[in-house]
């Protein structure tokens, strides 16, 4: 426990409930009930859950975008509901969409860049230097004066990425940014967004249905109609069968053939990745 | 996928694209007020030696800016045989019931058809060699005494921007729409303009709904990135004339007089 008080709480969510209601106040969908969470900085964080689980919701709320029925969000000890500084909030928490081609406003890369940088009021040279810096960190660099229209997925949404990694924010938010994109894209993101997380020390939360996705993650949150159901790391979530089931998820391939196998008798360790499954069962006798 | 040549950049590094937006934007306007006072033949040589001068320096391909007069192509022949039937002036070549071609009417026709073509030539001449970013960015500095009047400039600005980069996109959806609506035994090349414009209902409608969908990701996404956070907004680029624009300026004043000169014989060569 003591740890723990002493780790950087960046995120705190507390007892937050929303639900989507239309302009006469009629309540149209449930977005989410009850969950309380904290996150810590420099962790990579992944919400697991089906469509509909709330999981975008969430993502909404960190970034004041909605503010919670009842219940607080603090970030970086601000609360969302506070209008006057909701800036200060939006500059920390960066956000990336699902669909990259909804999300870049100029027809110059280096332009739809200079776009977050130019409304917070940075001087010309500093936009300079962050979008060069920010281009190398998603190893973009020679597109810089090109047009986003020709690249693949992957590679607009890793644009996506150092745009907003240009308002130099604290907070890394991955709304589903992988939804869209073929495995090579999604890989390409991926990689982009734990070598931030490892190098850079940016807190990163991964928003998605892909349990894969979460396999390298600090921590996973499991998230059930609107209703936080489990956290933990991922080795202890994806042994949880109950757990998934109530999710809706599906268990990558290693560990579910690892797990059937334990349930076989074998004894073998539980495998989160192909590689730890091939080298349990390689050291079976 | 057609090919929409209006709107697009074509990257280089060429004299004509280090310009400032605002000094092309001015001579492409003064290029376009003198084309259509231009109304003598022999004043069109020199029109067509400046653009192609220009496209030559900005090293922008030929075919591509001839690319871009296929888009009009429709208006440039409707409007010429309208043209051609309207005016009656001079000797008659040819006449049945109401309906004569003369002298004056070819005259008219052809004036007509060289203004437009000149029109997008030089227009779309301002596009290839200036980024929209750019282009929006020197209209919001031409905007500037509108600001006064409480105006949003920038947001205008903006909207310019947005709207000439979801071009491509959505001509690429509209291209997926017909494809799905093919696949599905939709036809849009049979039958009268009537049939064929209410074939195109089916695309419209997706098309709109998506649009929406996208212009309310796109708000969030602007949201996000902390649109309007400060009124002290700062420019990453920052358009400065030059020696350059000056030069460019004193070119055009010269060929432009050049070109009312011989429009108006002024020295009698005709």
């Amino acid at each position: 426990m003591e740890q723990i008080a002493q780790k950087d709480i960046v995120i705190s969510i507390d007892n937050v409930s929303y639900d989507y209601r239309s302009n006469s106040d009629e309540f149209v969908a449930r977005g989410v009930k009850g969950v309380s969470l904290s996150i810590e900085r420099g962790d990579f964080c992944v919400l697991l859950g089906r469509n509909g689980s709330g999981k975008s919701t969430l993502a909404k709320l960190l970034n004041g975008f909605i503010v919670p029925d009842s219940g607080t969000v603090l970030v970086n000890g601000i609360d969302t509901k506070n209008d006057d500084r909701i800036y200060d909030i939006r500059s920390k928490v960066g956000m990336v969409f699902q669909n990259p081609d909804n999300q870049m406003v100029a027809s110059i890369i280096e332009d739809d860049l200079a776009f977050g940088p130019e409304n917070l009021g940075v001087p010309r040279e500093e936009i300079e230097e962050r979008i060069t810096w920010a281009l190398e960190t998603v190893n973009m660099s020679e597109h810089r004066k090109r047009s986003p229209n020709k690249l693949s997925g992957g590679q607009k949404q890793r644009i996506a990425i150092a745009s907003v990694l240009s308002m130099l924010p604290e907070i890394l938010i991955l709304d589903e940014s992988t939804a869209m994109l073929d495995p090579k894209g999604r890989a390409e993101v991926m990689e982009t967004a734990m070598r931030l997380n490892k190098d850079k020390g940016m807190t990163v939360i991964l928003i998605t249905h892909y349990m894969d996705e979460a396999v390298g993650a600090d921590k996973v949150f499991v998230l059930s109609e609107g209703e936080l159901i489990g956290q933990g790391t991922p080795r202890e979530i994806f042994r949880d069968r109950e757990l998934i089931k109530r999710a809706y998820l599906e268990l990558p391939i290693a560990s579910s053939i690892s797990l059937e196998l334990i349930e076989k008798g074998y004894d073998i360790p539980f495998a989160l990745t192909d590689e730890e499954l091939v080298e349990g069962i390689c050291k079976l006798k | 996928m057609r090919d929409v040549s209006f709107g697009q950049y074509y990257p280089s590094n060429s004299v004509v694209h280090r310009l400032d937006a605002r000094a092309k934007l001015l001579l492409t306007i003064a290029f376009i007020v003198m084309v259509f006072l231009v109304d003598n033949l022999l004043a069109y040589i020199p029109v067509v030696v400046f653009i192609l001068l220009v496209t030559l320096v900005s090293r922008v391909p030929v075919l591509k800016v001839l690319k871009s007069i296929k888009a009009i192509i429709f208006i440039v022949v409707l409007m010429s045989i309208i043209n051609l039937f309207a005016n009656a002036e001079g000797e008659v070549y040819w006449s049945w019931w109401r309906l004569s071609i003369t002298s004056g009417g070819v005259l008219t026709a052809i004036n007509l058809a060289l203004r437009l073509i000149f029109l997008v030539m030089g227009s779309s001449l301002l596009t290839y060699t200036t980024t929209p970013m750019e282009l929006t960015d020197g209209m919001e500095s031409l905007m500037y005494p509108l600001k006064l009047i409480k105006v949003p400039t920038h947001d205008i600005a903006i909207i310019m921007s947005i709207a000439l980069r979801f071009i491509p996109i959505l001509m690429e959806e509209v291209d997926k729409i017909m494809m799905a609506q093919k696949a599905r035994g939709a036809c849009f090349d049979r039958g009268g303009v009537f049939k064929r414009a209410k074939a195109l209902l089916p695309v419209l409608i997706p098309l709109f709904v998506s649009a929406f969908r996208r212009a309310d990701e796109l708000a969030l996404a602007l949201d996000a990135r902390c649109y309007n956070a400060t009124p002290n907004r700062t420019k990453y680029k920052q358009a400065k004339l030059g020696w350059g624009d000056l030069v460019a300026t004193l070119i055009t004043g010269v060929f432009i007089t050049l070109v009312v000169a011989i429009n108006n014989n002024f020295w009698g060569l005709y």
